[in-house]
This record gives structure tokens, sequence and C-alpha cells, in this order.
């Protein structure tokens, strides 16, 4: 039995739960606060483009323990080729996000919900124009476009020395698109800081 | 709060999408102003009046190329002249390299043909620092109805001919030419050009010397010509041929359009016909058993031109391509030669003893 791609990752992140389940120590017998800022590289399907890997930075901030939320933006970039066109997105992801979160030993899993936009700017440069002598839109055009989307991803967080963690994250990526819901991924990998 | 965020999903869903990404339709590189001027029905070939014409105009990219020196240099004999006259192409003509683009045409009646694909480095002439192409519009029956013209390459080709594709055998185009905006430097000319970089005034690539440097980019440039005769004193003093100047004229696409005179197809035939050698190189061959070569075509026995090098001995067997075939060519027969140096110090091969029976030349004897 083949199992699609977002069942596995589905019970993953709950096998993934279940075994890092243990008697939850307080935050606060930590001396963990209840704020954290991270920030890293961000990699993932263009939202907008059927093809490619968009990279670029992401940073976000959440409060709360067990259930969190917070707010998380990101920038990446990918361009894409046609014998014709040479196509550049540059997504802002713009999320607020809520997530439920367990910690285990020096580290902590998290199932992050975000929802929001992305703002998508499209740059297509002709092939070849500019050695033609192309001007203007004949050269290159640019669009822009706000496309509503959500993000569910498994967070994983690792302290590494006092409130410095080091963060991994990923999982399936949606945006609305003509009425049409255009399925993706996003991932992340960074640092984060929780006094 | 939850309003807000209700009223904010609202406006995101609203936003209208403007992207159009990897799709879309590519905008031309170049659009170039036709217009094919004249009566087509005079000038149909035989058997080809009771066709209804698809005239189309192509962009064909020019091949740089050199003639082979017997069609160049002074014919030693009136058979050789009579020879030249029937199997030589015009050593100042336009030599197709490749079909760019294509568009339907009616005479009379203006129409545009858009280039998506700037000419490739194989076509251009020069460095990355100063590169030139020039192209010619050619007016054509597509006959074959593939909506692009095919070109055609001298039948007797041989084995240096490439096979087609399919293996099979060879099928010659059925498109007919009718007229071309360049035909030939030793007439007046409407070129398109594209230039890259600076410009090489010393290049002898269909050259106009005399006339202002093409501008960077695409453009159009006329001249009025210089004939062969100017052409080889020219050569002679280290130089190239002059135009006039008063006959030069540069142009942008968006100025101008470009008319095309619909012309006797064997006036312009060899504008579709590729050069078998682009460096006027000769391929010999060993002479066949039987004089079916010789049947309906011109021949000539010539000696072996030289340029400067030691000469060669003896002669050659010289047959034009018959008037039949598309394109004009010439086939080199001889005794004792290899396939590239008839002086070659070891033969391919030697027929002297031996000649066939009809060889109509002189035999150098073998040493």
């Amino acid at each position: 039995m083949r199992l699609s791609i977002g069942v596995r990752a589905v019970l993953v992140l709950v096998l993934t739960l279940v075994l890092a389940a243990r008697p939850p120590v307080a935050h606060a017998e930590e001396g963990i606060g209840d704020l954290r800022v991270d920030a890293g590289l961000v990699v993932g399907l263009p939202a907008a483009l059927p093809t490619g890997t968009s990279t670029g930075v992401g940073v976000g901030v959440t409060h709360g323990h067990t259930l969190a939320w917070g707010a998380r933006v990101s920038w990446s970039n990918a361009t894409e080729y046609t014998t014709s066109w040479a196509v550049t997105h540059a997504d802002l992801r713009l999320r607020a996000i809520g997530a439920f979160e367990r910690s285990a030993g020096r580290g902590s899993f998290a199932l992050r919900l975000g929802a929001g936009g992305t703002l998508v700017h499209e740059t297509r440069t002709r092939n070849q124009g500019m050695r033609a002598g192309l001007e203007g839109s004949d050269l290159e055009t640019s669009a822009w476009t706000m496309l509503p989307g959500a993000d569910l991803e498994l967070a994983v967080a690792l302290r590494i020395a006092g409130p410095w963690a080091f963060v991994l994250s990923g999982g399936p990526s949606l945006h609305l698109r003509s009425s049409q819901i255009e399925a993706g991924w996003i991932g992340g990998v960074g640092v984060a800081w929780q006094p | 709060m939850s309003r807000q965020l209700a009223m904010l999903t609202l406006l995101l869903a609203g936003c209208s999408d403007h992207l159009v990404g990897l799709s879309g339709a590519p905008t031309p590189l170049a659009r170039i102003q036709v217009q094919v001027e004249g009566d087509l029905a005079p000038l149909r070939p035989p058997g080809t009046e009771n066709e209804t014409p698809q005239l189309r105009v192509a962009l064909v990219w020019g091949a740089q190329w050199l003639n082979e020196p017997f069609c160049f240099l002074p014919p030693e004999s009136s058979e050789a002249d009579l020879l030249i006259q029937a199997g030589c192409r015009d050593s100042l003509g336009f030599a197709p390299a490749r079909v760019a683009a294509n568009v339907a045409v009616e005479v009379g009646v203006p129409a545009t043909l858009d280039l998506f694909d700037l000419p490739a480095a194989d076509v251009m002439v020069g460095d990355v620092t100063a590169r030139i192409a020039y192209g010619s519009l050619i007016v054509y029956d597509d006959r074959d109805g593939s909506g692009t013209l095919e070109l055609r390459r001298p039948s007797r080709d041989g084995p240096e001919g490439p096979p087609p594709p399919d293996g099979g055998p060879v099928v010659d185009s059925k498109d007919i030419v009718y007229g071309a905006s360049f035909v030939s430097m030793a007439l007046p000319d409407r070129r398109l050009a594209f230039r890259e970089g600076g410009f090489l005034t010393a290049a002898a690539f269909y050259p106009r010397a005399g006339c202002e440097p093409p501008p960077p980019g695409f453009s159009l440039l006329s001249a009025g010509g210089f004939s062969l005769d100017e052409a080889r004193a020219a050569a002679i003093l280290g130089r190239l041929p002059e135009e006039d100047p008063a006959t030069c004229a540069t142009s942008t696409l968006d100025q101008a359009v470009v008319t095309i005179a619909l012309t006797r197809p064997a006036d312009v035939r060899e504008v579709a016909c590729r050069v078998r050698r682009t460096d006027g190189s000769v391929r010999y061959n060993e002479p066949p058993g039987d004089a079916s070569v010789l049947t309906g075509r011109t021949w000539a026995c010539v000696g072996f031109p030289t340029l400067g090098s030691d000469p060669v001995p003896g002669q050659q067997l010289v047959i034009a391509a018959g008037a039949d075939e598309s394109c004009m060519g010439l086939t080199h027969y001889a005794l004792k030669s290899c396939e590239e140096d008839p002086g070659c110090a070891t033969p391919q091969w030697d027929r002297t003893a031996s000649p066939p029976d009809w060889w109509p030349c002189q035999v150098q004897p073998a040493p």
C-alpha cells in the first residue's frame, strides 16, 4: 500500500510527538520564558511557479508554551527559465501562526499552523532581449499579486547554549490561486532565541 | 480580531492575479515589415500554373563562403567559360545558412515577419567583441505546405552530402523561390543585419566597403553592388571592393518596409541553395566506368587551378549540374588524385595507366 506524501508526513509527525511524549517539564522550572524569536534560511516550492526551489530568509516570533501563537515573515526568491523567458518570483510570506508544542529533553517539538498571505512579485525577462535591443515592456515585465496561503510545519528545536537553540522545520504549504488550491512545501533551518 | 482576520482573508482572496509565470507568448526580438510586389502569373514555371500559390517570405541568414578557384579565376578556354556559366554559382552571390523565420504574404499587401531567435554564433562572423550576421528576405511558393523554406543542396553532393534524417532517398525541395532582397553583391541589395559589439571594416563577409558600418543590433542595409571584375581588382590590391556611397542606406526596422520584387525563379533560385563547401576547396572523384555522367551535361577538360601553390600537371574533367537540377554545381573527376589534393604525393587512385575508354581529357602518363 502506497501512502501519499501528506499522509506519511502526518504519520511521522504523530509518531514523533508520541516518542517525544514524557512528563512535561514546566518551562518555568527550566527558567525558560514564553517569548521565542527565531530566524534562519527558508526553502520551498515557489507560491506561484509550478517548478523550482525558492530560497531566502525568514523570521518568526511566538509566545506561549504548549499552545503558542505568533507571526512569521519570510522572503524567498526563485528564477526559472523557458526558451523565451527568465521568470523570477519573489515570495513574501506573511503568516499568523498557532502552534502546539511539547518539550523533550533539551529540545522541543511543535506542530505549527500558519495562515495569511503570500505577496508574489514576478519579473519576466525576455531571453536574448537585451542583445536584440529590446526595451521597456518588450524586454521585461513585472507584476504583483497577493495569494492566500497556509503552511503546516513540524518544527524541532534543540537548545544549544543558554537561550539559543537550533531550529529545523518543514511541511506542506497551500496557496489559493484562481479559485484553485495549489500544494507546495516549505522548510527552514535557523536559530532561535528564547530567554 | 476575528472580524479583522476575516476581512483580511477576503481582501487577500480578492486580489487579482496578474502573474504570467512560465507561460505566455514570447515577445518577438525583431519585427520586419515586408511587401512583395510584381505579377506572379507570368513567372510561374510550366506545370505549376494550375496550383494555388502559397507565397511566403523567409528570413534566411547568410553563410560565409568562398567559391572554388575554377569559378572565379579567368577561364582558360571558351569551353571552360561555358562550363562556368552553366555550373558555377555567382561568386558574389548570397549563400544561405539557416532559415530563421517565415510569414505568409500576399502580393501588394504589407506583412510583418516576427523573429523570435537571434542568429546563432555559427551564422555570425567575427568574435564575441565584434561579430555580425546578414540575412536575406526570400519570397517563395511553399509548394510542400511545410510553412518554411526548405533549403536545397546541389544534387551531385556524392558521399559528402549529409544523409536524410529518415535514412530514405534525398528528396529535393518543391519550394520555388520568386525573389529575394539580397541575391548578390553584384546587384543592388537590401539585407537585414544583426551586429554585436564592434564592426570589423576589413571583414570580407558580404562586404559593403564605402558604406557606413551598420549600427549595433538589428538594422536594414542597402548597397548598390559591385562587379566581379571590381572584386578581382580589389583582391589583387589586398582591399575590399568599394560600394558607391550614394547607393548606401541604413534604416531601423520600424522605419522601413522591405519591398521584394517578384523575379524569374531561374534568376534567384541559388539563394535557397546551400553551398557544397564553404572554404572554396574542391573534392575530386575517381572517374566512373561509363560515360553516363556526361549525358546531357556541360563539361570541359581543364587544368587544375591553383591560388599561388605549386601547379599540378594534367587535366581534370569538370561537369556542370544538369539544367533540370535545382541547384548549380560542379563535379570534378581526375585520373590520379587524392580526394582533396590532385597533387598529393601518394594518390588515392591512379588510373593514368588504364583510363576509362570514354575519358575525354588528356592522360598524364604514370611516372
